[in-house]
């Protein structure tokens, strides 16, 4: 066939509907009330090839990208000349290292094992606070959501310590456990849990009552409705809570690194501190950073990939 | 409708003297009064009222949300416990879950029943096919128009294939053109799948357009008003809707509402002349029927 002939063929059913469709007997007409469908990229008449796509993806991104660029080569700009010529207008510039010596410094610390395994413990350390975090939050959000009677249990006790920033848990920790890696990690998931606690208990409220209704009246049953109506129902408030529990759990895992730690990437900020390691120091802020975006970076691409309903929704393209 | 067998047939829905209030002690609304009405197995009722009436409150009885503070609601002779696939539920808003793709909607009644996937799957598509959405099966919710939600809601409280059919102003948000066509849809599965179905609606013509009987109800607290039987024959045609005695149901239908419509707003609009020129209007629908 021709790419003319399946151009065609692709253009005539305009409502897009098969032969094996037609209804038997007297359902007769469903096609009236056939709406084409909002576009879905797959079904598009005209595929495009990969290059081109490749192309159209990067044309539709980049402003974005352009603007985002921008943004922070302006910053490193600026570091550059304040740190250069040693501003010092109330804000000292005059002992902060320049972008140069930080940049040297990377390369110098991406060869030394210790650099690595400092990031690879704060990594460690993250993950299994986290994932803590996750499971119990998530479950307890569930149960506090749902039900009348763990929500009176529970629900009292939760909010009287969730004002309790996780570094104010700091000394009670180290007492408690019995080694230093777990009160870090306990503190990490002290700062992850109550955001995602939270977020689950709203996002359990908030599922629409009809769908609850809709799944009793089709013979579900309690279990059933909390796992497959009551939880993806909850997903999209679940996966904020997870976004804004991975940003506290870092901030919380260097605290409690830079207070109590051994290793780690926190640690490693101080410590360059203690040693008048001023690149390092910059150095450490920087690795934060990066690995902060990547750990939110990567709980947004599950999300999306988990939720792939909500691209569709009156949610999408609101923003101006 | 008058075959023999009829009684071995199930989907037999009894109301029996149903009052159902809301609230405490000190303020307590009625929203239903001894109401007692029935759907024989394979009939098509409608419930027509002013809003507020109680009419959604009636099916939330029979789908096994409320219970009756008063009175007895049954299905095939036995007490409605609660709700349960045997009932299949259609409701206003669109309730599709929106995280299921059209098909997954449908097949979620035979998943809670523990059918197996090819199963669950074959069955769903063969329901698609018949309503034409099979070529939708796997599109989100929100990629479809208002109708086809509908249909594909109606299609998934038919998967697992229940007795009754409940249906609660199912084409309310719809715009006028797309319910016309889906009233018909209706009325043929209706005929080819011989359900018993309660539809709520505020819809006169649409009332009659698909019923056998329709009960008018009154304002709040709500009771039975009247039962009029639809005698119109079936297959129903659009045509029909044009005919003598369908003008002559709705004038009569439009009269018992209108009046229950003016005691809903109280006295506000309480004119003596609009009333009795009312019940004129009901008294000249009754003699066009007879």
């Amino acid at each position: 066939m021709s790419t003319a002939t399946q151009r065609l063929f692709h253009e005539v059913p305009e409502h897009g509907e098969p032969a094996e469709a037609v209804p038997p007997r007297g359902l007769a007409r469903p096609e009236e009330i056939l709406r084409p469908p909002l576009p879905v990229p797959a079904a598009s008449a005209v595929m495009p090839g990969p290059s081109e796509r490749a192309w159209q993806v990067l044309r539709q991104h980049a402003p974005a990208y352009l603007m985002g660029a921008c943004s922070l080569l302006g910053i490193v700009l600026f570091w550059h000349v304040a740190t250069t010529y040693r501003l010092d207008f109330y804000i000292r510039f005059a002992n902060i290292p320049t972008p140069m010596e930080v940049l040297s410094k990377v390369v110098e610390v991406n060869s030394s094992p210790k650099f690595i395994k400092n990031v690879g413990m704060s990594l460690r350390r993250i993950f299994i606070g986290f994932a803590i975090a996750t499971v119990l939050g998530v479950a307890l959000g569930m149960l506090i959501g749902r039900y009348r009677l763990t929500r009176g249990f529970l629900f009292p006790a939760t909010e009287v310590f969730r004002p309790i920033p996780a570094i104010a848990w700091v000394p009670i920790s180290i007492m408690l456990w019995p080694d230093n890696e777990v009160s870090i990690v306990f503190i990490t998931f002290i700062g992850a849990f109550f955001p995602i606690l939270l977020n689950t208990i709203s996002g359990v409220q908030a599922v629409d009552g009809v769908l609850l209704r809709a799944s009793q009246c089709l013979g579900a049953r309690e279990r059933q409705i909390m796992w497959y109506v009551v939880l993806p129902g909850a997903a999209p408030q679940i996966f904020t809570g997870l976004a804004v529990g991975m940003g506290v759990a870092w901030v919380s895992l260097i605290a409690a690194e830079m207070i109590s730690g051994q290793f780690g990437i926190g640690y490693f900020t101080w410590e360059a501190y203690s040693l008048i390691s001023y690149p390092e120091i910059v150095l450490g802020m920087i690795t934060i950073g990066v690995l902060g975006l990547l750990c939110s970076g990567l709980i947004r691409f599950i999300g999306k990939s988990m939720m792939p309903w909500l691209g569709y929704g009156a949610r999408a393209g609101s923003i101006r | 409708m008058s075959t023999a067998g009829n009684s071995a047939r199930k989907g037999h829905v009894q109301i029996r003297d149903v009052s159902v209030r809301f609230g405490t002690k000190g303020q307590m609304t009625e929203a239903a009064s001894r109401v007692s009405l029935e759907v024989k197995p394979g009939e098509f009722v409608s419930i027509i009222g002013p809003s507020g009436c109680g009419k959604s409150t009636l099916l939330n009885i029979v789908a096994g949300f409320i219970r009756p503070s008063e009175g007895e609601a049954l299905l095939d002779g036995k007490p409605i416990g609660g709700p349960g696939a045997d009932r299949g539920v259609v409701f206003q808003q669109y309730s599709l879950f929106p995280w299921m793709t059209v098909r997954r909607n449908v097949e979620f009644g035979l998943k809670m029943q523990g059918l197996g996937r090819n199963q669950r799957e074959s069955a769903a598509r063969t329901l698609l096919g018949m309503t034409g959405l099979l070529s939708f099966e796997n599109h989100y919710p929100d990629q479809l128009s208002g109708g086809m939600k509908q249909r594909v809601g109606i299609v998934r409280a038919l998967a697992t294939s229940p007795q009754v059919m409940l249906m609660d102003e199912p084409f309310g948000a719809l715009d006028s053109q797309t319910r016309a066509v889906m009233q018909e849809i209706l009325t043929n599965m209706w005929q080819q799948l011989q359900l018993s179905v309660l539809f709520i609606t505020h819809d006169i013509e649409e009332a009659i357009f698909l019923s056998e009987k329709v009960y008018v109800m009154t304002a709040r607290p709500g009771r039975i008003k009247a039962e009029v039987p639809i005698p119109l024959p079936r297959p129903r045609t659009p045509e029909m809707t044009a005919s003598p005695t369908f003008q002559a149901l709705v004038r009569q239908l439009k009269a018992l509402i209108r009046e229950e419509s003016l005691a809903a707003m109280g006295g506000e609009l309480d004119g003596g002349g609009l009333r009795g020129m009312d019940r004129q209007f009901a008294r000249d629908g009754m003699k066009a029927l007879t």
